[in-house]
């Protein structure tokens, strides 16, 4: 018994953190129809930026995640602009495949030549270091506060897209782009507001995940499938099934690698294989939240 | 395409070819080149950077010429292990580049992959870096000056039995070298009269490692031995091993010494304070050629963080090609070169290195290292040696 | 997807057809004098040619299943790695002339494509992306644990075929390699065109314009693109058989997620959809890539990176689209605003 909880509770830890970072492509994905590969290089790029404020200029971690965030939206958005909307819309799947793919090489190049190919961290505040106990078991401080973080961000994601003038714009916009401008509603304005929250929930991730995700510069490509696994489990769009998804993947790939180490590879491959059979189109297909 | 074209067409090559590699074969080579195939962008470019930079260091102490002829370094990136695209460019450099030493490789697959090439053109094959034992078995042209997992695992195995451990659990990524690891450490360590409770073989692209030390605190050993490969899931596993509270718990932590290299300390902080580590190199190492050699890397590339065991292993197989190119008179002649440094001994800054002439691995000293802070920065202070350590895992002899 | 298909179709102007249908039929003699060609004027290359070529067939049998099926994959490595680790097997413990290796990878490739294709081909879109990036990790880590027979992460040596046709035996200066790679490919085009054109070649570009016709006529949609991942993967399987045959060795990057993703980059740098544009894929994106990676180790990526971006801006279908003289017009109508 004592076992089970330890997975859930590990796994659960895990899979909040895969949540932070996968939404936001998740919001991309199912709200504009971008396969963004360079959703991990956008996080990478925050998590340089905070370990730059932290180290470099010496900034407290909450002003580092805080500044983090916003330089990469505001150096993200030009992007948008030039780039990502000329390749919206399903039709051009394979455009965004090759463009964000090529965007991630040159960010890779970009973050190698200014930082070098070393791991660089984010220095935790001490009341991060430490664990704290959940019954019999006890987890880094740090974790908790991510599973904060994490149960915050599905919170207001949630009240962003049901609750606001936004989030009713946003849906009218997906379910049809041409009813919605006919209305009134400015999409291009809605779309760049969506891609800087995409890039903001990126960041956060990767400022927040960096003590399991460390920064290098192949971040941008070490991870992406397990971001891809964690959206198409969940559902593109669907906040609380990234949330779900995520925790899922978080407790299987736990389990595999408690129960069955030598095979914690195929275990958790094998998972994905037969929950996408059970849910082909992700746990909650097709719902704004 | 008929037969006789091609037959037409492979005839006209061949004696082009032939009469090309006639004339490079007679000739007297003025500048004698050196093919180096290593990672040099993606997510293992600091170990070819630490490559480059141990050549240069050697040049730049030793000058640029053997005997008249002119060394010349020429690099090619491998970004990842690849071996087909390795003997692709192992095949140019023979081909076009003309190269008469083959020199670099971090990974084992790509050194394997260019032991057909180096017999048929005749060319020897220096390898700073891949680990695994068998690679010199499978031809008498390749001479290796890094380290085996066999070589740094035992001396430490033998370590942690006198010092009275009983219980251990390995932890090793689920590949070649770390199966070596455990393979040598198992043998050893039982040998010793401790006892393995538990082997944990880690996917190697595991990002998460909190269950695996949920399973070693459950296995209730006193210490772990552990390798992975260094970089980022080294970080992972030493932070989630103080994270956890296993390091509070008291468990100890050993491992061979790649996994606290001196790059990625910065990045592992606290977290790698305390663990235990054997290997061929440290950067704290007492020896005047070593400070020299760490005064040549800030003079040249403005700091000496990097020098790591990847750059004397380029540093001493930099020696070794000079001391070949010295012997053979920069005439090509491969089995001639290799013949002339087997049993060769000399003073590395990592300390007295010998060229062992069956295996043609170096037969080294084996340091025993504490990871500590000191003056604010974490080092590798070498606290015990176990001199003249061959490597353990090679069977060509037997 | 099928009304933007029908809809370039009608604009497609009869000359641009011609064109088109042109270049289709000078594929075959234009890759065999070029390649001939390439063996005369780069004679020290021939290393990064060989592979070009195998890796052209590769990027061939992805453009037959994403081309011509509709099937979006990051997985195609699981069949090249399948079948280089079946003919490195065979040639170590069995067997060692050439052409039987190739049909020993020829087959594992196809049974492993039939045997998952069957298993994960009623999924579209992500999902379908994700099984089959869960199908090419699964088969890289049995290669990984089957140490004993493969290798593992130390890679399969010690492969050493015998002479080409008994004649022609694998030199250092890789000639015989490059022409027999080269002959490979040729025959390999030759055979994937026919497929293509076949009446079995055609129901599978309906299935991926409209399946629902297809369905309403009687066929199983599923069946043809299970067939078609299957014949792919006997494709994949003899270029990864090649790259074992003419290389030496094999090793866990042959069945990789990032040689999939790799290949993709390739086909759609080309252009999918016609098999020529997965040999001009191949040929500019390993050459840039070769001789980037050789003038700056270092940096190449950024280079690359740029290169792949200014594709997507200025020649949207790929570069045989340019050749096909449509870039220039899309890239004027998507400037208007339009969608392509």
């Amino acid at each position: 018994m004592e076992t089970v909880f330890g997975i859930v509770v590990d796994g659960a830890a895990y899979g909040m953190i895969l949540f932070i970072i996968s939404v936001g492509l998740s919001v991309t994905l199912g709200l504009m129809r971008v396969v963004n590969l360079a959703h991990g290089a956008f996080a990478m790029v925050a998590g340089y930026i905070a370990s730059y404020a932290a180290q470099g200029l010496g900034l407290p971690y909450a002003a580092a995640l805080v500044g983090a965030v916003l330089v990469t939206v505001v150096a993200t958005l030009p992007m948008e602009r030039l780039l990502y909307r000329r390749i919206y819309g399903s039709a051009n799947e394979l455009s965004q495949v090759l463009l964000t793919i090529g965007l991630t090489f040159v960010i890779v190049a970009g973050i190698n030549y200014l930082f070098g190919p070393t791991l660089k961290r984010i220095p935790l505040p001490d009341a991060l270091l430490g664990t704290v106990s959940i019954g019999p078991k006890s987890i880094p401080a740090h974790r908790a506060f991510v599973i904060g973080m994490g149960a915050a961000t599905i919170l207001g994601l949630w009240w962003l897209l049901e609750r606001t003038d936004f989030g009713i714009k946003l849906r009218a916009a997906v379910d049809d782009p041409n009813m919605a401008a006919a209305l009134g509603i400015r999409t291009e304005r809605l779309y760049m507001a969506t891609f800087a929250l995409g890039t903001g929930l990126a960041a956060m991730g990767g400022v927040l995940g960096a003590e399991l995700l460390p920064l290098e510069p192949y971040y941008a490509i070490r991870y992406i499938v397990l971001f891809l696994a964690v959206v198409a489990v969940g559902g593109a769009g669907s906040i609380f099934g990234s949330a779900a998804a995520a925790l899922a993947l978080g407790i299987v790939d736990t389990a595999g690698k408690y129960l069955i180490p030598n095979f914690g590879e195929f275990f958790f491959y094998a998972a994905l294989i037969l929950i996408l059979f059970r849910w082909p189109h992700g746990f909650f297909h097709g719902r704004g939240a | 395409m008929t037969k006789t074209v091609r037959g037409a067409l492979l005839g006209a090559v061949f004696v082009t070819a032939s009469g090309a590699a006639l004339c490079s074969g007679t000739a007297w080579a003025a500048t004698i080149k050196v093919g180096v195939i290593a990672p040099f962008s993606g997510p293992f470019a600091t170990a070819g950077q630490t490559f480059k930079q141990g050549i240069e260091i050697y040049q730049a102490q030793h000058g640029k010429t053997v005997g008249g002829d002119t060394i010349e370094f020429v690099y090619k990136d491998l970004d990842q292990a690849n071996p087909a695209q390795s003997k692709a460019l192992a095949q140019e450099l023979i081909v076009k580049e003309k190269v008469g030493y083959l020199a670099g490789f971090f990974f084992t697959p790509d050194a394997l992959a260019v032991a057909p090439l180096i017999d048929e053109a005749n060319i020897p094959c220096v390898i700073f870096n891949a680990a695994t034992s068998a690679i010199t078995e499978k031809s008498p042209r390749y001479v290796r000056t890094s380290f085996t997992l066999w070589q740094n695992t035992v001396p430490l195995a033998e370590h942690m039995a006198k010092q009275g451990i009983k219980k251990v659990v390995t932890a090793v990524s689920d590949y070649g070298p770390g199966i070596d690891g455990e393979t040598a450490f198992k043998q050893t360590f039982e040998k010793g009269g401790g006892q393995v409770v538990d082997s944990i073989r880690m996917p190697l692209k595991s990002t998460d490692f909190a269950p695996f030390m949920q399973r070693i605190k459950d296995s209730g050993a006193e210490a772990i031995y552990a390798f992975l490969p260094a970089g980022p899931t080294t970080l992972g596993f030493a932070k989630a091993f103080s994270d956890t509270g296993l390091k509070a718990a008291g468990i100890k932590f050993f491992g061979p010494g790649d996994i606290t290299q001196e790059p990625d300390l910065p990045a592992l902080g606290d977290a790698a304070v305390g663990i235990t580590t054997t290997f061929n190199y440290s950067q704290a190492h007492d020896s005047d050629m070593n400070r020299q050699l760490l005064a040549k890397a800030k003079e040249l590339f403005g700091s000496s963080d990097l020098v790591t065991f990847s750059t004397v292993g380029a540093y001493d197989g930099t020696h070794v090609i000079y001391k070949m190119v010295e012997a053979t008179g920069g005439k090509p002649d491969g089995l001639k070169a290799v013949e002339a440094v087997k049993g060769m001994a000399w003073e590395s800054p990592r300390g007295p290195l010998k060229i062992d002439p069956n295996s043609r691995h170096v037969t080294q000293t084996i340091y025993l290292r504490a990871t500590e802070r000191k003056d604010g920065k974490l080092q590798n202070t070498e606290i015990a040696s176990f001199p003249d350590q061959p490597d353990y895992g090679y069977k060509g002899g037997k | 997807m099928s009304a933007v298909a029908t809809d370039r179709t009608r604009r497609e102007t009869a000359g641009r057809r011609l064109r088109r249908a042109a270049l289709d039929g000078a594929a075959v003699p234009v890759m065999a004098v070029l390649g001939l060609a390439a063996f005369w004027l780069f004679p020290n290359d021939l290393g990064l040619m060989t592979r070009i070529a195998a890796t052209a067939l590769y990027v061939l049998s992805l453009d037959l299943v994403l081309g011509f099926g509709g099937i979006a994959t990051l997985g195609q490595a699981a069949m090249f790695g399948t079948g280089a680790y079946a003919a490195g097997i065979a040639a170590v413990n069995l067997v060692d002339e050439p052409i039987t290796l190739l049909a020993i990878g020829g087959v594992a490739g196809g049974l492993i494509a039939l045997v998952t294709g069957a298993l994960i081909l009623h999924a579209r879109g992500l999902t379908l992306l994700m099984l089959t990036i869960a199908v090419v990790q699964i088969v890289q880590e049995v290669a990984n644990k089957a140490r004993d027979w493969t290798g593992g992460s130390d890679g399969l040596s010690g492969i050493d075929p015998a002479p080409v046709l008994g004649l022609f035996r694998f030199d250092l200066y890789g000639r015989t390699s490059y022409l027999f790679a080269l002959a490979v490919l040729i025959v390999g085009y030759l055979v994937a065109r026919r497929i293509v054109r076949s009446p079995f070649g055609l129901a599978c570009r309906g299935v991926k314009e409209d399946p629902l016709r297809v369905a309403a006529l009687g066929g199983s949609p599923k069946r043809y693109l299970v067939a078609l991942y299957a014949v792919a993967g006997v494709f994949a399987g003899v270029a990864g058989a090649l790259t074992a045959v003419t290389s030496g060795i094999v090793g866990l990057d042959s069945a990789s997620f990032s040689w999939s993703a790799e290949a993709l980059v390739m086909l759609v740098l080309g252009g999918t959809g016609r098999l020529y544009g997965a040999v001009i894929g191949t040929v500019a994106f390993m050459t840039i890539h070769h001789i980037l990676a050789s003038s700056d180790p270092f940096h190449w990526m950024l280079f690359i990176g740029l290169f792949l971006m200014a594709i997507v801006l200025f020649a949207p279908g790929g570069i045989t689209s340019v050749l096909n003289g449509a870039g220039i017009e899309r890239v004027f109508h998507r400037m208007k605003g339009g969608r392509a």
